[in-house]
Parts: structure tokens; C-alpha cells; sequence
């Protein structure tokens, strides 16, 4: 054998055997990163993803969507919706220890009163939360709350081991090792590049999962993934940009799926800032806007238009309603009757906006607004956001749950902690409706409340919503009933590797 | 024990060298708006949550008092740790640093031979096809954006061929060297001619000088005089060149690195910048700053062994 055949040869051996030891792994990129362990301290995306394969709740979603028993066997509710009684299954942590009723109120109570939770907003009603005995748990509500049952199922609500927090304390409990009581367990975690996940020979769903080792590589730039996906060293891409969808789907092995999501990309105007206070200069920023068009051109056609400020995939959406038609000459002449033709406005946006930016503007300034687009990165975004230092921009936000009450507080309610996605929308009817419709337990009665909801905010244009996302993931053939719930959770204990 | 001595002064030159770098970063980051404290806990905490959290991380301090308890950290050796990821900056660097450490000296090692090889066959034969076609690749190689090829490279090299990966480090030393190899070629494609043109042009100066008449008129062969006197007398401008690129090699892995999805100091650095991680930005500039400093000495000694006229 001469050197120029060796080099191949080993080139072969070794790629063959990487090949090999992949088989019982699957390798999941994401430019979403996963940061910190604890369930309840982050509720940024790439650290939800990684939660709830970590923390088993106290139900789960089935695969049809209905909310089934997690590490709760069964439950009841009594009769004023204000007690909520759980048996606990017999089930395990991963270090052996039992799950007990203990352990599920040390969770529920932290992430619900804890003052460095991130994310209580959907367990705002508990009151208490206690174990009456080692496999009965019960939760005490201030008041009736529809999505209760719901909310315990959302990525925060995870059950930690009790005894392992309180001997290593929070911050050794949840370095790099914590207790899992999901269907995988942390085997090596390496900051800012993967995490490498290992299944929980104790998770209570008795033979799941069937993939041993997840894998999730953090991989921030676009092409990178896809590059990696072609070339068969990732299973699954977790964002495609809509401009590859064809080019993956045309390359062998690998194929995009369109998941349904609760994600919603919008305008977002500043009601506290001239000129979008004004509801006239809204509504003429929403006819000028040829929405189908410009969904068409960002999503190449996978997207779908939006037509109400809740998402499609929400429970109680109303699909009866329509924001403004596209009318420039209206447009225009709504801005005609405000005296403010080229009045001057400046959209801030993230670098991923840019190519929507340029649709927006370009509509605007036609019916006699003057766009100027400024440009910051997304820890810019956020501080003038919160201090409502801006005048109108785009972004998208999505639900943990189906139930929209979460959604409400976060994007419509501004008494509910965040000014209404910080556009400081005020209105003190929707504000009502939001607590009624919380506490109300009959489903028709709801639905009106919520359809009530959608109506005001979109007359009122609380934001222009553009269209309703899905989630453009890229897996490999060999991969087998994975998916991205809308809740951002991985189906992953009941994935498959099959051979090619 | 000059040398040692030398070592030892430009070693302690280094430390107010450092100095003024942390004071320069820890301001930038200070000025820069931004919360990382949101960034970390997500959309949706409540503004007590985050001023909890701003406070017990120790950010609402004045700027000063921050520097001056990073100061007195980083006297005893402590970097501080990393307000995303709540582990030491130390642990990020080990982890990171290896990567990118390894991929300047393997980008060094594949532009080298090419470099040494070119200049000499092109100052030779100045003016031969050999010597145009050099120089006319040359200037494509330059001209290229390095993104731009190192796309196409994984495009071709990995999707097409198949014949090396297209991103990460690897676990073993033969994995290191299969994953980086794109990233190095990618690089050295850009390195090779600009190394070329100075030690080209400084071979063709030394080519022309008084000596080389004065060795062939002792009977010294062309070959023994270009081994022994031109070469190593034209070495020395390319040596210090060499310094500076890299220098910038390790600020500019961030390219390759962001391309090849390889876990390295740029990706570090860039989403420590992103997520306003004060304190692993100001960890990887020190270490940034400290490796330039060592390059920088190590050449000035080299230049010292290859010429005694330049002395440490």
C-alpha cells in the first residue's frame, strides 16, 4: 500500500466508525442555548428545551395534545375549583430515591413563591401548596384558575429532588449534575458548546426512552446547521431559515417538518410615544401593511396570515376576525386627516428582522410615513423595550401553554407584569376580562370572554399581527416520532433511531 | 542569563500591558446598554425578579467598585465566574482555549511548508510562468472572503465528498486534526499569500546584495550561499510579520469558528459580548492579550537565535 492509498484508507476507517458509535445517539443542534439547570430560574428558550427532558411534571401531554397523568396517577378538584388533590405515582428519581408528594410541593412552591423564579405568572393563584401524606399532594388556590391543571404541565412546573437540594444547596444542586426525575439525566455538560444528555434508568415511563443519548449542540449560525445536516453529523436542525427549506428537503436523508407553534411575529407599536398613541396612526400603519404579501415573501408561503392577536394554535382563538384590509389610499388618507403625512418614525429592530424591516418600511414610507430603521442587538433590545425607549418594532413571542390566559398577561394585559409586551397598551375593560376569564370554569363562557379579548386589542390595534409560524425543524430520516411540541418540549422518550 | 533576564523584564513589562487592557474592556462592557440579567432569566421575568437578581449578582455596585473587587480577584488568580452559566471563567477558558490554541498552530503548521516552498521557487525564477501564476494566485487567495470559502469548503469537502467533517473538535487528537482541518485550510488559504509576498520580496532584495557577489567570487556555490546567507537573512521581516498575523489569527478564529460550528474562544467571546457576560469578555481579552504578548517575545527571541546582530 503506497501513502497516497493509506490516507483514503484510514479517512474511511475513521469516518466509518463515527458512523458507528452514533447509531444509539441522537444529535440535536440548536441555536438555542441551554444556560443553567435550575427549572425555575430561566424561561429562555434553549433552557426550556432542556428542562423538560430533565424534569417530569405532574401530567403530560399525550400525543394527541390532551393533558394525561405525569408523575400524578390521578387527581381532583373540588367543587369551587379552589383544591386540587394529586396521587402520586410510585415513581423514581434518577439517583433511586422515591418522588414523593414532599418533593412535588418543594417544587410547586418554589417555582410559584420563590423570589428568583422567573416565570410565576401561571401560578399566581396557588396559595399552598402541601403533602398531606408521602403520595398525596394538594394544592390551595386564592381563587378558581381554568388553566390550573394546564399550567403544572409547562416547563417550570418540574419536579426536583427535595433532599438533594437541600443537602448540596441550589447552587450545587443544579450546577452540572442535577437529579432528574424526566426521561434523561445530564451525562456531561460543556457551557456555550453541547450537552450531552443520558437516559434515566429510573424514569417512571417503564422502557422509554429508546434513545439513550441526546445530544444538544448549540450552533448559532444558520449555515453552519445546515451544512451539518447535509453532511449527516447532526439528526436534527432545530431552526431552518425559510430560504433553505427547499434546499434541505432536496438534499438525500434529511427533510424539514412545518410543526404547529403558538409563535406570532407582530408589530409592535409604543402607546406611550407619539405618533403610534395615536389609534388613527395605528390603524393607517395597519392598512398600509399588504400582510399576505409580506408573509408570503418572508415565509416563502409557509406561514400562515394572521388575523387575530392571539395565535391559531391557542385555545379559543376567534377565527371570525380581521385587522384593518390593506388599503393604502385609506392609509394615506387617515394620515392626511392627522396632519402627520412624512411624519418621521424609527422602527427598531434584531439583525433577523432586516429582511421583514425592509417590507415594513418600504409599505409605510408609500402611504406618507418616514421610516427610519434603527438597528440593535437583542440585550439592546430588551433594556429599551423595558424602558419603552422606542417607537414601533417587530418581534415574536410564543405560549407555553394552549390556554391563552398566559399569553393575555404577557402581550395584552399591562397590569399583568409586563406592559403588554412593554407597548404600554392600556385598556381597563381587556384588564377584566383577563381576571374573569381566568377564574371562569365553563368552557362557552370562556371562549366569549377570550373572543371579547381578541376583539378589543385588535380594534384598538394593541399591536398588527403579521402571521402565525411554524416550526421549520430538520430531521433525519433515520429519526422516528420526534417532534417540537408548541410548548417548546421535545417528544423526545418516545423517539426512535431506526437503520437506514 | 541575559536572556533570562530579558524574559523576566519584558514578562513584568507585560503587567501594566494587562492592566490597561482590563481597564479598556471592563469599561466598554460598562458602557455598553443592555441587561444581562434579562437575557439570562428570559422574556418574562418581572422587573423585581431581575433587580433581585441584578443585586445579588452584585451589578448595581458602582463601575468602580466592580473593577476594583475584580482587581483584587484576579490578583489571586480568580477570574471570576460567568453570570450566565454560574461556573467560573477559568472553566470556560480551559474549555475553550485548546480549540482555538490548536487551530492557529495547526493553520501555522499547513502555511508554512506551502510559504517557505512558493517564495523560494518564485524569487528563483522572478518573472517566470511559475512566478505569475503564484503571484496571480496569490492575489486570489487574498481577494477571497474567508467566510465565503470556508462555506464552499464544507458545502464541497463535507457535504459532496464526505471526506471531513464540517464542524465541532472531535474527542481524540486524530479527531482534532480530521475536524479542524477545513477551518486551518480555510485560513492558510488566506495567510499563504500574504506570507509569500514579504518573504518573496525580501529574498529577491537579499539576492541582490554585495555578499552574494563576494561568495561567488570566493567559489562558494549558489545553492550553499542561498542556504546559509540569503534565506535566513530574508526570514527575519516574514518572521515579524508572522508575529502579527497570528495575532490576529486568534482574534479572527471567530470566523471560522461561527462557519464550522467549532467551540472555541470567538464563539466564546462573541456570545459572552451578545449576552453581556462582563466578566468571561474581560477573562477571554486577558487571555487574548496574553497570548499576543508571548507570540511577541517568542518571535523577538527567535529573530535573536537567527540573527546575533539583533540582540534581546
Amino acid at each position: 500500500m503506497t501513502t497516497d492509498k493509506i490516507i483514503p484508507a484510514a479517512l474511511a476507517l475513521m469516518l466509518s466508525a463515527t458512523v458507528l458509535s452514533a447509531q444509539d445517539a441522537i444529535r440535536i443542534a440548536s441555536p438555542n442555548k441551554v444556560t443553567v439547570l435550575d427549572p425555575i430560574v430561566s424561561a429562555a428558550g434553549g433552557n426550556i428545551e432542556a428542562y423538560g427532558q430533565l424534569y417530569a411534571r405532574l401530567l403530560r401531554k399525550g400525543a394527541n395534545g390532551a393533558l394525561e397523568p405525569g408523575l400524578a396517577e390521578s387527581w381532583e378538584v373540588s367543587e369551587d375549583g379552589l383544591t386540587y388533590t394529586f396521587e402520586m405515582r410510585d415513581a423514581k428519581f434518577s439517583d433511586g430515591s422515591p418522588i414523593t408528594a414532599e418533593d412535588a410541593a418543594f417544587s410547586l412552591t418554589r417555582v410559584a413563591k420563590d423570589e428568583k423564579s422567573a416565570y410565576p405568572a401561571g401560578f399566581a393563584p396557588i396559595k399552598e401548596v402541601t403533602a398531606v401524606d408521602e403520595d398525596t399532594l394538594q394544592i390551595t388556590l386564592e381563587h378558581a384558575s381554568a388553566p390550573m391543571l394546564s399550567n403544572l404541565e409547562i416547563f417550570n412546573a418540574g419536579i426536583v429532588s427535595k433532599d438533594d437540594v437541600e443537602e448540596r444547596g441550589e447552587e450545587g444542586a443544579f450546577a452540572s449534575d442535577p437529579v432528574a426525575s424526566g426521561p434523561y439525566m445530564v451525562k456531561e455538560w460543556k457551557p456555550n458548546d453541547r450537552m450531552t444528555l443520558t437516559a434515566n434508568p429510573h424514569y417512571w415511563r417503564e422502557g422509554l426512552p429508546k434513545i439513550k443519548t441526546v445530544e444538544l449542540i448549540e450552533v448559532s449560525d444558520d449555515n453552519a446547521r445546515a451544512t451539518m445536516a447535509m453532511a449527516g453529523e447532526i439528526d436534527v436542525n432545530r431552526s431552518v431559515p425559510w430560504a433553505q427549506v427547499e434546499e434541505v428537503n432536496n438534499s438525500d436523508g434529511v427533510s424539514v417538518a412545518l410543526e404547529p407553534s403558538t409563535v406570532l411575529y407582530l408589530v409592535l407599536p409604543n402607546h406611550d410615544k407619539a405618533p403610534f398613541d395615536n389609534l388613527n396612526v395605528r390603524k393607517a400603519a395597519a392598512m398600509a401593511l399588504d400582510r399576505a404579501a409580506i408573509t408570503n415573501a418572508v415565509t416563502l408561503g409557509n406561514a400562515e396570515v394572521a388575523n387575530s392577536t392571539f395565535s391559531n394554535a391557542l385555545n379559543y382563538h376567534d377565527a371570525s376576525l380581521q385587522p384593518p384590509a390593506y388599503d393604502p389610499a385609506a392609509a394615506r388618507k387617515l394620515l392626511e386627516e392627522e396632519g402627520l403625512v412624512g411624519a418621521e418614525i424609527t422602527m427598531m429592530i434584531t439583525p433577523s428582522f432586516e429582511q421583514l424591516a425592509t417590507l415594513l418600511k418600504a409599505q409605510w414610507d408609500a402611504v406618507g410615513f418616514k421610516t427610519t430603521v434603527e438597528r440593535v442587538d437583542a440585550g439592546l433590545w430588551w433594556s429599551n423595550m423595558a424602558k419603552g425607549e422606542y417607537q414601533v418594532t417587530v418581534n415574536w413571542y410564543y405560549n407555553e401553554t394552549e390556554d391563552p390566559d398566559l399569553a393575555v398577561r404577557w402581550a395584552l394585559c399591562d397590569t399583568c407584569g409586563s406592559q403588554s409586551y412593554y407597548t404600554n397598551y392600556h385598556n381597563e375593560e381587556l384588564n377584566t376580562l383577563t381576571d374573569e376569564a381566568l377564574r371562569e370554569r365553563d368552557e362557552t363562557k370562556r371562549a366569549a370572554l377570550y373572543s371579547k379579548i381578541q376583539q378589543i386589542s385588535l380594534e384598538e390595534l394593541a399591536q398588527i399581527p403579521l402571521y402565525y409560524a411554524p416550526f421549520s425543524i430538520a430531521y433525519a430520516d433515520r429519526v422516528k416520532g420526534l417532534t417540537l411540541t408548541p410548548a417548546l418540549q421535545w417528544t423526545l422518550e418516545d423517539a426512535e433511531l431506526i437503520a437506514n | 542569563m541575559n536572556t533570562l533576564r530579558y524574559i523576566a523584564f519584558r514578562l513584568l513589562q507585560a503587567i501594566p500591558v494587562l492592566l490597561g487592557v482590563s481597564i479598556i474592556t471592563f469599561t466598554l462592557m460598562a458602557a455598553t446598554p443592555g441587561d444581562p440579567v434579562r437575557l439570562l432569566v428570559g422574556d418574562r421575568a418581572s422587573p423585581e425578579t431581575i433587580a433581585l437578581i441584578r443585586d445579588r449578582y452584585g451589578l448595581d455596585e458602582p463601575i468602580l467598585m466592580q473593577y476594583f473587587t475584580y482587581l483584587k480577584n484576579l490578583v489571586v488568580g480568580d477570574l471570576g465566574a460567568s453570570l450566565r452559566y454560574r461556573v467560573p471563567v477559568s472553566q470556560l477558558i480551559t474549555q475553550h482555549y485548546p480549540v482555538t490554541l490548536f487551530l492557529v498552530i495547526y493553520t501555522i503548521v499547513l502555511t508554512l511548508p506551502p510559504v517557505i516552498a512558493l517564495a523560494v521557487w518564485s524569487a528563483k525564477r522572478q518573472n517566470g510562468p511559475a512566478d505569475q501564476v503564484i503571484r496571480m494566485l496569490g492575489v486570489l487567495g487574498l481577494a477571497v472572503p474567508v467566510f465565503w470559502l470556508a462555506l464552499l469548503f464544507a458545502r464541497f469537502f463535507g457535504v459532496t465528498l464526505g471526506w471531513f467533517p464540517v464542524s465541532g473538535f472531535g474527542e481524540t487528537i486524530p479527531d482534532h486534526f480530521r475536524h479542524l482541518f477545513l477551518p486551518a485550510l480555510s485560513t492558510a488559504i488566506w495567510v499563504v499569500p500574504i506570507l509569500v509576498r514579504t518573504l518573496r520580496a525580501a529574498l529577491l532584495e537579499e539576492m541582490n546584495r554585495d555578499y552574494v557577489v563576494t561568495g561567488q567570487s570566493k567559489g562558494l556555490g549558489d545553492r550553499q550561499i542561498f542556504r546559509t546567507h540569503v534565506f535566513p537573512n530574508s526570514v527575519l521581516p516574514t518572521l515579524n510579520l508572522f508575529a502579527v498575523i497570528v495575532a490576529y489569527l486568534l482574534g479572527g478564529s471567530v470566523i471560522v469558528e461561527t462557519v464550522y460550528a467549532v467551540p472555541g474562544m470567538g464563539k466564546l467571546m462573541v456570545d459572552s459580548i451578545l449576552a453581556r457576560d462582563y466578566f468571561v469578555v474581560q477573562g477571554a481579552t486577558l487571555v487574548f492579550a496574553l497570548t499576543t504578548i508571548l507570540v511577541m517575545l517568542a518571535v523577538d527571541l527567535l529573530s535573536a537565535l537567527i540573527d546575533p546582530r539583533v540582540t534581546p
